[in-house]
């Protein structure tokens, strides 16, 4: 699916008729991308960020496994603060870099990321090492700062968020990877995957106006993305989602890897020391089948660095 | 002499692009340096400055005093960007190819000086407004800010957006949060007057209105070498005046009046027998018009003393002015918030001449320009606009561009201490209280979390303020959804205060205590 496709489709029939075909047939194209992984859950403890990428994705049979050859591969992780790495506030870059180089060595043809910040954007991608770590391994960093980057999508398993506005790449991308920071979050209480979408859109506040978890869990149903990654190396444990301090923050060299959002966030709720069942996203989410919140069922590989 | 001309042209130019870059940059390329240095040359925002301490622009106005003594106002043509911009609409008028020359006309002088008596005045009596409307500095970034950058910004946009087409992403879209329409509108109206004068009268403006002008036009009196005609070289072909954009040659009488040469060196250049040059003080005196002293610039002296010494004393006069207390929601909107360095609402109100420098290079364009916030005395002076962005917390730039001293320079340390305002909670307003619903989004966005959310009904968690920690930056105001009144909303401190650091506690570090797997 190219973009002028795309804009054809949307501008052509109806816009919510001709998104709703659109990604019906975007996430077959996608079902068909990933092969059905060997575990539904890594878990990684006790290394660098890259190293503890390359033993999770290597439990899940590779990057290879995700990504093919020619592949549009677009990349979110959290980049919401101007702040530095170590406060914890946005996704580690060495773990950015990593998986951009293992896209690219598996074949993808661009690897792009981006954010829609909530600090001055250019801040926020320069003082986060994100930036930087994008042109290091050979992606490219894309702008998410203006309305004109978002286009109009429908949620149709939405029950309060029935439409949004969702970034161009993103609509675009062949392969798309999430790859949240875990920490600490005033409004949704933690934050990690299923969190991190609101920043692949533009109206953030519609969300805040009108029972934030539910359109969490409602956007949670939109799309499934191919990978996520949970970033537990430095974990805000207060004064979340910007921190306020390196105080409020500890290092708990860990990682966590599945294509279920429901999964990863259940897990790394756990392992930010909290109840899965106070988040009441995560449990919206379970309940509207964006993923399954039974760990004790689930095939997880734990892996000690 | 005659490649003076030349040299000033390039001069000129250099300025004129290296402003406009400063002006126009939105992609944080231009280096604060050059800001700096530029905004340190500039005569009016400079002598503001020297009410703050002596500083790099304190030299920037002794230089162009210097320059002046020395030479006239050779600032007129070189280092003022506004002169260039109406050079370049001389330029582009044609008139010399048409032969619509110019005739030698008495400059105004009595009407400018009494607009500079009106202006020192104003100021000393607590209105920048005369100095904010005629300032060419000012006026010039305001061209740039509210037209220039606007069109720019429409032009990239369009590009940036062919581009992404194309998957390129070098050049991206950027908002103009900062336009306003109506500042817009008089910006439009001085350009267009602007225009008209130095279309059909050359540099009228400089000898009209411009305040600068008039300084430097009283400077220039004393100036060592002036321009002269060499009575003996010249053959009275009259291609001086014809040249002269400030009228101020007279080759009938073989006179120029010197106080309103903008120092083009037009005439030097035209001139076929080099009967025109720069003559020093006690050469042929005589060849140089003496001008009377008039009434109007014996009044102009007296103010400008008067203001001088009233400024220079009424710095230790400042009055606290209004504390922080609680305002409503639609009170609050009646008082502007300063933006940070500007420390007292008067005291910024006294020293901005609005140039829009700091609206322009303010990365999340939180700065707009106001209209009569600050009353008429501070009019188009910016304000801190939360409707659109909020203050980046770690961002300083504003306070170190300001070239009046209006905002003073602020380091990122000291910057987190200043309160611009307080933030002020109506709790019946908010999302949790009316929809019953978490929502938080001011608590996310507050740096100090001087907004913190603490458990309310059940699960539900509710926003608590302790302003002493609140920097006023608006991010809170900013992120809250609740229309048409934002339940949280920052009111101004006209006088701003020292906010406490936020507390830090040690946690423990569960890296030891967990190395297993929780689940």
């Amino acid at each position: 699916m190219d973009r002028r496709t795309f804009f054809v489709k949307s501008i052509g029939v109806s816009a919510l008729a001709g998104s709703y075909l659109t990604f019906g047939k975007q996430r077959d194209l996608l079902a068909s991308v990933a092969p059905p992984a060997p575990f539904d859950l890594v878990a990684v403890r006790g290394g660098e960020a890259d190293v503890m990428f390359q033993k999770g994705i290597e439990a899940l049979g590779g990057i290879g496994a995700f990504v093919k050859k020619g592949q549009k591969v677009v990349i979110k992780p959290n980049v919401g603060w101007d702040v530095l790495p170590e406060r914890g506030g946005n996704t580690n870059p060495k773990l950015v870099t990593e998986i951009i180089k293992q896209c690219l060595n598996a074949g993808a043809k661009d690897v792009y990321v981006f954010d829609h910040t909530c600090d001055s954007w250019q801040r926020c991608y320069k003082n986060s090492g994100i930036e930087a770590a994008v042109k290091d391994a050979g992606g490219k960093m894309a702008p998410g700062h203006t309305e004109n980057y978002y286009h109009e999508v429908s949620v149709p398993k939405g029950k309060v968020l029935k439409s949004t506005k969702e970034h161009e790449l993103v609509l675009e991308a062949d392969v798309f990877i999430n790859v949240p920071i875990l920490k600490h979050h005033g409004s949704a209480r933690v934050t990690a995957s299923l969190k991190n979408l609101m920043g692949n859109v533009w109206d953030r506040g519609f969300w805040h106006g009108n029972d934030l978890h539910q359109c969490i869990a409602d956007f949670g149903t939109y799309r499934k993305p191919t990978l996520n990654v949970v970033d537990a190396y430095y974990v805000m444990k207060r004064n979340g989602p910007r921190g306020v301090s390196v105080e409020d923050v500890v290092t708990m060299k860990a990682q966590l890897l599945s294509t279920d959002m429901v999964a990863i966030d259940t897990a790394a709720v756990k392992l930010y020391g909290a109840d899965p069942k106070d988040i009441r996203h995560i449990q919206i989410a379970a309940e509207q089948g964006v993923g399954r919140s039974d760990l004790e069922n689930l095939n997880i590989k734990r892996i000690t660095v | 002499m005659q490649s003076l001309k030349k040299i000033r042209v390039v001069v000129a130019i250099v300025v004129f692009v290296l402003a406009a870059a400063v002006f126009l940059d939105f992609t944080g390329h231009v280096p604060p340096v050059l800001t700096t240095v530029l905004g340190s040359l500039q005569l009016v925002p400079a002598f503001a400055k020297l009410f703050t301490g002596l500083t790099i622009a304190s030299f920037g106005f002794l230089f162009v005093v210097l320059l002046t003594v020395a030479f006239g106002r050779v600032y007129c043509s070189t280092i003022c960007p506004l002169g260039t911009l109406q050079d370049i609409v001389i330029r582009l008028s044609g008139r010399m190819r048409r032969r619509r020359w110019y005739r030698h006309k008495a400059a105004p002088a009595a009407i400018h000086y009494a607009l500079l008596a009106a202006s020192a005045i104003l100021v000393v009596v607590g209105s920048m407004a005369l100095v904010d409307l005629l300032e060419p500095f000012s006026n010039f970034g305001r061209i740039l800010t509210n037209l220039g950058d606007p069109v720019l910004v429409s032009l990239n946009n369009a590009t940036a957006f062919i581009f992404g087409r194309l998957g390129i992403f070098g050049l991206y879209q950027v908002p103009l949060l900062h336009t306003q329409i109506v500042v817009v509108f008089l910006t439009l109206v001085f350009l267009g007057v602007l225009v008209y004068l130095s279309y059909e009268h050359g540099r009228l403006f400089c000898n009209l209105l411009c305040p600068a002008g008039a300084l430097l036009s009283i400077i220039s009196r004393i100036s060592v070498f002036k321009i002269a005609i060499v009575e003996e070289r010249c053959t009275n072909c009259g291609f001086c005046e014809m040249v002269c954009k400030a009228n101020c040659v007279d080759a009938e009488s073989r006179t120029i009046d010197f106080n309103a040469c903008v120092g083009c060196y037009n005439c030097i250049d035209a001139c076929p027998t080099a009967a025109l040059k720069f003559e020093g003080l006690g050469t042929k005196k005589e060849a140089v018009k003496p001008v009377a002293v008039d009434k109007p610039r014996r009044a102009f002296f007296g103010a400008v003393i008067a203001t001088a010494s009233t400024l220079i004393f009424s710095r230790n006069t400042d009055d606290k002015g209004q504390g922080p207390r609680v305002l409503s929601y639609d009170e609050s909107r009646g008082t502007p918030v300063t933006p940070p360095g500007a420390r007292d609402q008067k005291r910024f109100s006294n020293l901005c001449t609005a140039c829009h420098l700091c609206i322009s290079v303010c990365p999340p364009q939180v700065l707009s320009p106001s209209l009569f916030e600050y009353g008429f005395a501070g009019i188009m002076q910016p304000r801190m606009n939360y409707n659109v962005a909020y203050c980046n917390y770690d961002c300083v730039l504003c306070t170190q561009v300001c070239p009046s001293g209006a905002l003073l320079p602020l380091d990122t340390a000291a910057k987190k201490e200043v309160q611009l305002g307080r933030a002020s909670f109506v709790k019946d307003d908010c999302i949790v209280i009316t929809k019953k619903k978490d929502c938080g989004a001011c608590s996310e966005h507050c740096p100090t979390k001087a907004v913190k959310m603490v458990p309310f009904e059940g699960k539900l968690m509710l926003p608590e303020l302790n302003n002493e920690i609140c920097v006023g930056c608006g991010a809170c105001e900013h992120a809250c959804p609740t229309t048409p009144r934002k339940a949280i909303y920052v009111v101004a401190n006209t006088v701003h205060q020292k906010a406490k650091k936020p507390p830090v506690q040690k946690l423990e570090n569960p890296l030891e205590s967990q190395k297993d797997f929780p689940f």
